[in-house]
């Protein structure tokens, strides 16, 4: 991977951020607010992802291509990427979560539309 | 307008944040404290040659215990939010493509989950990522199908002893070695074969379980918005 798709992807990543939050900010129909939501949510696990790469190694798998006695010099780093794991789950539940809550206030109000959403303004 | 330019402006601003700190992350050649310690050690101490498995159910196995927690908090408050508030959407006739994909591919999709879930100690995948593709077979049928599935079923049966016997797995662990979730004491073996890595694979199909039944009783209360049949 050359240096300047290294530096892309850490790119492509804070633009997913901050696409999705452009949408959460800017959008009217909940479900798309739902839809940014997990676009930045993406962002921020690419991210992460990214911040484990190191030049010229392999993922984190240690198989008959990878000697054991080199498996430190030969892999990305394991951390990241275990941790990405769990925020995917947690950004699925979260994401069912937001969605239910959107559908159910959009059908109690008749619209999906925000700024219709008097009763969550203060 | 003001909304949009408000919006803007809070964007810019952290758009110029993280194009200041991102450069600032330079790229590493080598591991750091942390990763090359799981990386080094890793597979002789849990005899899983997937690293990232390791860290997830061994090393970091009380967390992926809290995480488990957090995925059922989660999808019971949108089961129960589904029940006790039906949306009154009613389950509309699946197209003909959908229909007769629902009938083959199902099949084929829970192999690959279980194959998932039971290699995960050895290849990439793991109980995550496994129960979600299972579960997704099931969308398939449901989405294949114009009945709505009723109340019945073992969903949470399965779901409850999958969470169970991930705690009753790291008690083993205390009754043995005095160790919360130790991996070590069922005995490592050969890493790479099927049947290695101590208590990994039992961890990874309770969390597969566990996973798969969570996510289906989400979809099925997300079929079942029409209230009481």
């Amino acid at each position: 991977m050359s240096t300047a798709f290294y530096w892309s992807v850490a790119g492509t990543a804070a633009g997913l951020i901050l696409i999705g939050l452009w949408g959460v900010l800017t959008r009217k129909h909940i479900l798309r607010i739902a839809l940014a939501f997990t676009l930045a949510d993406t962002g921020a696990n690419l991210l992460l992802v990214w911040s484990g790469y190191l030049p010229g190694r392999t993922a984190p798998i240690v198989d008959g291509n990878i000697p054991a006695s080199e498996v430190t010099s030969a892999v990305v780093d394991p951390l990241p990427q275990a941790m990405v794991l769990t925020s995917i789950v947690i950004g699925v539940a979260v994401a069912a979560l937001f969605v239910v809550v959107g559908v159910l206030a959009s059908r109690r109000i008749g619209s999906a539309d925000v700024r219709r959403m008097k009763e969550l303004k203060w | 307008m003001i909304r949009t330019l408000g919006s803007l402006i809070i964007l810019l601003a952290l758009g110029a944040v993280a194009a200041a700190v991102i450069p600032d992350l330079q790229m590493h050649e080598e591991l750091q404290e942390t990763g090359y310690a799981y990386a080094s050690r890793g597979m002789d101490d849990t005899g899983s040659s997937n690293l990232v498995t390791a860290v997830i159910v061994a090393y970091r196995g009380l967390d992926t215990l809290g995480e488990v927690v957090v995925l059922f908090c989660a999808s019971t408050a949108v089961v129960l939010i589904l029940t006790l508030y039906p949306i009154g959407l009613k389950a509309s006739e699946p197209s003909r493509i959908v229909a007769f994909t629902a009938k083959i591919l199902p099949a084929p999709i829970l192999l690959f989950g279980v194959y998932f879930i039971a290699h995960s100690h050895i290849s990439p995948g793991g109980g995550f990522p496994g129960g979600t593709v299972i579960a997704s077979a099931f969308l398939l049928v449901m989405l294949g199908s114009s009945s709505v599935p009723d109340g019945r079923g073992r969903l949470p049966a399965i779901e409850s002893l999958a969470g169970l016997s991930f705690g009753l797995l790291g008690f083993w662990g205390i009754m043995t070695v005095g160790q919360f979730l130790n991996n070590a004491f069922l005995g490592t073996g050969t890493p790479g074969t099927l049947v290695s890595a101590g208590l990994i694979p039992l961890i990874s199909i309770a969390i597969g379980a566990k996973v798969a039944s969570e996510f289906s009783g989400v979809f099925k209360a997300f079929r079942n918005t029409g209230g009481k049949i």
